[in-house]
C-alpha cells in the first residue's frame, strides 16, 4: 500500500466531517539578517529561517512538529503566538492573525516551554495558579472547578503546597502544563515539554496530554526531538528541515514506513561486489559488512535475496525493523533529489 | 480596574517569593550597620570641626536618618535591569510574551513587591541600629505622609529606568557597564551619601534637572525635614521623570518587538 494514498485520504476530510481548523499557515516566510564582518567592513546576509511553509491543523487534533535544531520549529510557534512578525505569508489561530492579534489571541493558547518554567519557584504551585487566575481574569468559579479538575487529572494534589523548587523534575512539569491549562485554552503550544524526565514520568506526562487532547478536545502541537512523544502524543507528524516542510502524514502512516522497511546487516567471508538495486539504500558499507536499508514496497524480499547472495559468499545476516527515530534521521538528512522513499509526500 | 488588580497580584506574588529570602535580606543589613556606623563617626566630626548644629538643614540626628532611609533605599534596589537583560538573552521575555500582560508592566510590578520587601527589612534594621546612635526618627505625622506618598513612586521612577537599560540588551552586547554607571549616578547625584543641599551651586543645578534625587533624596528628605514646597517639587520631579523616561521604554520597546526574533533561538 502507498502511503502517498493514505494520506491523500486523511488530508481530505469528508464535508460532513470537516473540522475548523485552528492553525491555518500559508506560504509563511521569515527571513532574519544577519550582520557579518567588523566595524568597517559590515555586510548583511538574508537567512531564510522558515520558507514558504504551509499547512493547516484542524480543531482537536494533536500534531507534532518536528525536525533538526535550526529547522525554523522555534520561529514557526513564535510567529503563531504572535511574538514575532513573519517577513511574508499568512496565518490564523484560531481564527485569529497571531501578530495582530496578540493580547486577544494569548487568553485562548497556552503555552509550556520545557526549560523555560512560569512557576515562581520559591512559591508552591498553587500560588502560580492564583495568579494566573488574575492575569487571565477568570471568574472565581470557574477557575476553581477548572483548577480542581486538573488537581485531580493530573496528581497535582499532594504538592500543591509545596514550594516549586523542592519538587521533582517530574511534578514540576505536570503542575507546569496544568497551569497552562487553567484558563481553558482551545491549543497549546508544548515545546519540549519532556526534556530531561525519566522514562516513568515521561510517560505519565504523555498519557496527561493525550487524554486532555481526546477528553477535551485540545488541540496539540508539539515540539519535541523524543520520537516517543511524537508516537505516544500525536497522531499527525509534520516534519520540517530549512524551514520547509519535508513530510506532512499521520504517524501512524510513518509507523507502516517503518514496518514496511528494514535494516539489513550482511557479513560476507571474502570482499563483496554490491550495485543499486531500486528501493535499497546503503547505510554503510566496509570491505566485508554491507548495511542496507530495504523498501520491501519496492523490491520484492526475494529478489532482493538473489541479489545479495550474487554479491558475494554470505557469513551472516541480520535483519531488524528500523526504529521511528533513524526513520526521522533519514528525513532530516534527505535531500531533494533522493530516490529513495519515494511513497512519502513531499512538498 | 481588573488590570489594577493583575498588577497588584503581581506585586503580592513577588512580594511573597521575596520573603522566602527574608535571612539572606537580614544578611545584607549587617552592612547597612556597618555603613551607619561609619556615617555617624564622619558626620559626628564633621559638624565638631565646623561647630555647627545644622549643615544643609540638619541635625546630627537628622543627618544620621536620611542616610538610614537613602541606604535603605538604595539596597533595596532588585536586580530589575539584570533581569531584564536576561529575559532578553535566554528568550524567557518569548515565554512572559503569552501571557496577556504587558511585559514592562510585568516587570515594574514584580519589582515592586520585591523592593517593599527588601526596603522594609533594611529600614526595620537600620532604624534599630539608628535610633541606638541617635535616638528615635525626627518624623511627624506630615512627614511620614510625604514619605509614604514619595517612596513608591520613587521605586516607579527607579523601575522605569532599570527596565529601559535591560531592554538595550536588544542592542547591546552587555548592559551590565550601563547599569553600573545609572546605580552609581543614583548614589552619588541622588544624594545617598551627602544630601543634596550640600552640594556646590553648580551641581545643584544640574541635579535639579534629573531624575536621579527623585529616588533618594527626594522621600528620606521629607522623611526628616518635610516642607510643603519640597513635598510638591518631589512629586512633580517624579512623575515628570517617570513620564519622559516611560515614554522611552514605550517607545524602545515597540522597536525591540520587532527584533525579538534575533534572540532565544
Amino acid at each position: 500500500m502507498c502511503i502517498h494514498q493514505r494520506i491523500g485520504t486523511t488530508k481530505s476530510q469528508p464535508d460532513e466531517d470537516r473540522r475548523m481548523n485552528a492553525v491555518e499557515v500559508h506560504e509563511l516566510y521569515k527571513e532574519f539578517h544577519l550582520r557579518k564582518g567588523g566595524l568597517f567592513s559590515r555586510r548583511t546576509r538574508s537567512v531564510a529561517a522558515v520558507n514558504r511553509l504551509s499547512f493547516a491543523v484542524s480543531e482537536g487534533q494533536a500534531v507534532a512538529f518536528i525536525g533538526p535544531n535550526g529547522a525554523g520549529k522555534s520561529t514557526t510557534i513564535k510567529m503563531l503566538s504572535g511574538i514575532i512578525r513573519p517577513s511574508a505569508g499568512e496565518a490564523r489561530v484560531l481564527g485569529m492573525v497571531p501578530w495582530k492579534e496578540r493580547s486577544q489571541l494569548v487568553r485562548h493558547i497556552g503555552t509550556v516551554f520545557g526549560q523555560k518554567s512560569q512557576l515562581w519557584l520559591h512559591l508552591p504551585p498553587q500560588d502560580t495558579f492564583d495568579l494566573l487566575a488574575q492575569v487571565y481574569e477568570l471568574a472565581k468559579f470557574d477557575y476553581l472547578r477548572q483548577r480542581d479538575l486538573l488537581v485531580e487529572r493530573f496528581g497535582l494534589a499532594s504538592f500543591m503546597d509545596t514550594p516549586v523548587r523542592k519538587l521533582s523534575l517530574g511534578q514540576r512539569m505536570r503542575a507546569e502544563i496544568a497551569a497552562s491549562l487553567l484558563h481553558r485554552p482551545r491549543l497549546v503550544f508544548l515545546d519540549e515539554p519532556t526534556i530531561g524526565l525519566d522514562v516513568v514520568a515521561r510517560q505519565e506526562l504523555r498519557d496527561l496530554i493525550r487524554e486532555w487532547n481526546r477528553e477535551e478536545g485540545l488541540t496539540v502541537f508539539l515540539t519535541s526531538h523524543d520520537t516517543g512523544d511524537i508516537e505516544s502524543v500525536a497522531e499527525r507528524v509534520i516534519v520540517i528541515n530549512h524551514g520547509r516542510v519535508v513530510l506532512d502524514g499521520d504517524v501512524a502512516a510513518v509507523r507502516q514506513e517503518v514496518s514496511d522497511s528494514r535494516v539489513v546487516e550482511v557479513k560476507f567471508d571474502h570482499p563483496f561486489e554490491w550495485t543499486d538495486l531500486p528501493g535499497v539504500r546503503v547505510l554503510s558499507s566496509s570491505t566485508y559488512v554491507l548495511r542496507l536499508e530495504v523498501d520491501r514496497n519496492v523490491t520484492g524480499v526475494e529478489t532482493f535475496i538473489q541479489k545479495l547472495l550474487s554479491a558475494g559468499s554470505v557469513a551472516d545476516v541480520s535483519i531488524e525493523a528500523p526504529p521511528l527515530e533513524e526513520i526521522i534521521a533519514h528525513l532530516y538528512n534527505k535531500k531533494e533529489s533522493d530516490p529513495f522513499a519515494p511513497t512519502l509526500k513531499r512538498r | 480596574m481588573k488590570a489594577c488588580k493583575k498588577f497588584a497580584a503581581i506585586a503580592a506574588i513577588s512580594a511573597r517569593s521575596n520573603l522566602a529570602y527574608v535571612s539572606e535580606a537580614l544578611g545584607r543589613t549587617l552592612f547597612l550597620a556597618v555603613i551607619l556606623y561609619i556615617f555617624l563617626r564622619l558626620w559626628q566630626a564633621t559638624f565638631a570641626e565646623m561647630g555647627a548644629t545644622r549643615l544643609g538643614g540638619l541635625t546630627l540626628a537628622e543627618m544620621l536618618w536620611y542616610l538610614t532611609i537613602t541606604e535603605a533605599i538604595m539596597l533595596s534596589a532588585p536586580r530589575l535591569a539584570q533581569q531584564v537583560d536576561e529575559d532578553v538573552r535566554t528568550g524567557a521575555l518569548a515565554v512572559k510574551l503569552t501571557r496577556p500582560i504587558s511585559y514592562p508592566l510585568y516587570c515594574l510590578s514584580a519589582s515592586l513587591g520585591e523592593r517593599f520587601v527588601r526596603f522594609a527589612v533594611n529600614l526595620a534594621v537600620g532604624a534599630a541600629i539608628t535610633t541606638l546612635f541617635v535616638g528615635p526618627p525626627p518624623s511627624n505625622a506630615v512627614s511620614l505622609v510625604a514619605f509614604a506618598v514619595t517612596l513608591p513612586l520613587a521605586f516607579v521612577l527607579d523601575a522605569t529606568g532599570n527596565i529601559l537599560i535591560g531592554i538595550g540588551a536588544f542592542w547591546l552586547e552587555d548592559t551590565s557597564g550601563l547599569t553600573l554607571i545609572y546605580s552609581r549616578l543614583t548614589m552619588i547625584l541622588g544624594g545617598m551619601l551627602i544630601p543634596i543641599d550640600l552640594f556646590p551651586a553648580w551641581l545643584k543645578a544640574l541635579v535639579a534637572w534629573l531624575p536621579f534625587s527623585g529616588i533618594v533624596y527626594g522621600p528620606a528628605h521629607l522623611f526628616v525635614h518635610v516642607e510643603s514646597g519640597d513635598f510638591v517639587l518631589t512629586i512633580v520631579k517624579q512623575a515628570a521623570g517617570t513620564a519622559v523616561l516611560g515614554l522611552v521604554v514605550w517607545l524602545v520597546y515597540a522597536r525591540a518587538l520587532d527584533r525579538i526574533s534575533a534572540h532565544g533561538g
